[in-house]
């Protein structure tokens, strides 16, 4: 079989010539970098030039950074071109605390759609496919990073946007769409719609691949929606700070995601330690970008565990394979798509008069759907007897911390005493979902 | 004026008997009760019992979340119909509620409804124009 990729140039570079690409990169960067206020500073305290770089082993040497600076130097610290050059930035939810803001320039932004194109190939999608994304545009990356994607590789775009399933099976059926990006949850409810319509999506639409990510789903639920649509369905991995989707993709082998080292110099470090470990071993994955060129990151910890995968792929691409994301080295987690910190939900109750201080999160699987069960105590002494009035408080906080964090949660008010009371680290999050071990973090609402 | 004893009740294995245990240590008397559900996980349980304040202060203690609510007591004839019979006079009296209880009295062979209204003070006086006639806590409450 003919071996076939969106850029052949980069996709099967040797093992040298890519190490040789991503040294000259990262000097790039640690210029570009070196505009910003607050890499300007650190890269003065820390003694750190452009031309340092000679081996790409060197990039130890370098700070690591963290969702803590950025927050910190929010919005604008990171940014290394006048804001006239910018044409585009996209932001995490959130009004408690600082949203995490990435800017891109036309040049990101044409990278970005250039590595989701490859991505989509990857995944066998060519310019002959009716691509339908099923994910929320907007701040969020899912959305426009895909769809710049869709319309970088040449196939038909449908910007469907997330929900309104007996449309987005309408807007199957008109269009013969053959290909879609949704989050896994999301596409056992749609299943469900086309049961009580009396349509079977293996034999009344023409899909043949779903792009799925952005929630933790294992191999397990992949089999079942590939046989629920008679589908291929493949991973994709991103997160905002490294642009969102795009940045590791799972081949027609799909056995772990190409995690593309032409844009990103990748390394997985022990996360108490920071020291890397070796290929095969789980850590903690840190990324550069190596070619973004408004707001470059070095050493990003995103916190996602997840470890290299040893060897070569059949498919013939050099660019390393990361495993699924099997958890988070600290306590975000995500749901229904979203990127949920505990700490977002506590600001919300905490502004409510009629709660009390605790509060536990549930995470847990229902009909097939991942739903966030939240507990919160009812203050004794606000309590009158009436049931419209608690009915009416649970709608409030239902509503607020929907507007919070983007998921609609599941509210329930119990008694109080009954939730365990927090001394120090207190466990405010269960994870009791079915597929609750892998994580990606790519936001879509 | 009467009071019922209004209690925030989970729907979980044990919670109940946790109040009622509260209640047999006190030595309070249940003389009548009513529990809903709801979709939430929760209800309310309404409690008539011999010492509405003594109960609330032994629930409130132990971090229940309790309320004393007013509450009108009427009496009716405890026979077939004696419901129906009340219930229409409340209804041309023009007075809605909220929830009721109800429990009868064998030696006088009659029963007391118990209402929960939004305006107590107007309802009352809706029921006293019509003439009907409003019970003594201490009835209410099985002490007489």
């Amino acid at each position: 079989m003919r071996k076939e990729f969106w850029q052949e140039d980069f996709e099967v570079l040797g093992k040298n010539d890519l190490k040789k690409l991503q040294v000259e990169r990262l000097n790039a960067t640690i210029e570009h970098a070196a505009r910003s206020p607050y890499y300007k500073t650190l890269f003065q305290q820390k003694n750190i030039h452009k031309g340092d770089i000679k081996d790409i082993a060197q990039i130890r040497d370098l700070p690591f950074t963290t969702k803590q600076d950025l927050r910190e130097n929010f919005p604008y610290g990171f940014l290394t071109l006048p804001k006239k050059e910018i044409i585009r930035l996209h932001s995490s939810s959130g009004t408690t605390g600082n949203p995490t803001v990435i800017f891109h320039n036309r040049h990101d932004l044409n990278s970005w759609a250039n590595l989701m194109a490859r991505s989509l190939f990857c995944a066998g999608i060519r310019d002959t496919d009716v691509f339908q994304n099923i994910c929320g545009y907007g701040l969020f990356t899912g959305g426009l990073g895909f769809q710049y994607g869709i319309e970088t590789l040449g196939a038909l775009s449908i910007p469907a946007g997330a929900g309104n399933s007996l449309r987005q099976i309408k807007l199957m059926q008109d269009y013969g769409t053959t290909a879609a990006h949704a989050i896994p949850s999301y596409l056992g409810r749609l299943y469900e719609v086309f049961q009580s319509a009396g349509l079977d999506p293996k034999k009344d639409t023409k899909l043949k691949t779903l792009v799925i990510g952005a929630e933790p789903h294992t191999d397990e639920q992949r089999k079942r929606i590939e046989e629920m649509f008679g589908v291929r369905a493949f991973n994709s991995f991103g997160l905002s700070e490294m642009n969102g989707p795009g940045v590791a993709f799972e081949c027609e082998y799909q056995n772990g995601l190409h995690i593309w080292e032409d844009a990103y110099v990748v390394e997985i470090v022990n996360p108490d330690t920071l020291e890397p470990v070796p290929d095969g071993e789980y850590g903690e994955l840190v990324m550069t970008t190596l070619d973004r060129q408004s707001m470059p990151l070095i050493r990003y910890r995103t916190r996602d565990i997840t470890r290299i995968i040893p060897g070569k792929c059949e498919c013939g691409r050099t660019h390393r394979r990361i495993d699924r994301i099997t958890g988070r080295s600290d306590d975000m987690f995500i749901i229904k798509g979203c990127n949920v910190f505990p700490m977002q939900i506590e600001g919300v109750l905490m502004k409510i008069p009629e709660v009390g201080s605790d509060y536990l999160i549930t995470l847990v699987t229902l009909n097939g759907t991942d739903e966030m069960v939240v507990e919160v105590e009812v203050k004794k002494e606000w309590f009158k007897g009436d049931i419209r009035r608690l009915d009416n408080l649970t709608k409030m906080i239902t509503a607020q911390i929907r507007d919070e964090v983007l998921a609609k949660p599941i509210v329930k008010l119990v008694e109080p005493g009954y939730i365990p009371k927090s001394e120090g680290k207190a466990v405010r999050v269960v994870d009791n979902r079915v597929n609750g071990v892998t994580k990606e973090n790519i936001s879509c609402s | 004026m009467a009071y019922e004893v209004s209690i925030f009740l989970e729907n979980k294995i044990g919670h109940f008997e946790r109040i009622t245990n509260v209640l047999k240590e006190t030595k309070i008397n249940i003389r009548s009760m009513a529990i809903n559900d709801t979709v939430n996980g929760w209800g309310i349980l309404n409690l008539l019992v011999d010492d509405p304040d003594k109960a609330y202060e032994a629930l409130s203690e132990k971090g229940i979340s309790v309320a004393l609510r007013k509450v009108i007591a009427l009496e009716m004839k405890d026979e077939a119909g004696g419901l129906d019979d009340l219930l229409l006079q409340v209804a041309q009296a023009d007075v809605n509620f909220n929830n009721a209880l109800g429990r009868t009295i064998q030696e006088t062979q009659t029963a007391i409804l118990v209402l929960n209204v939004d305006d107590y003070e107007e309802s009352i006086a809706k029921l006293n124009a019509k003439g009907i006639k409003i019970l003594e806590d201490q009835k209410v409450y099985g002490n007489q």
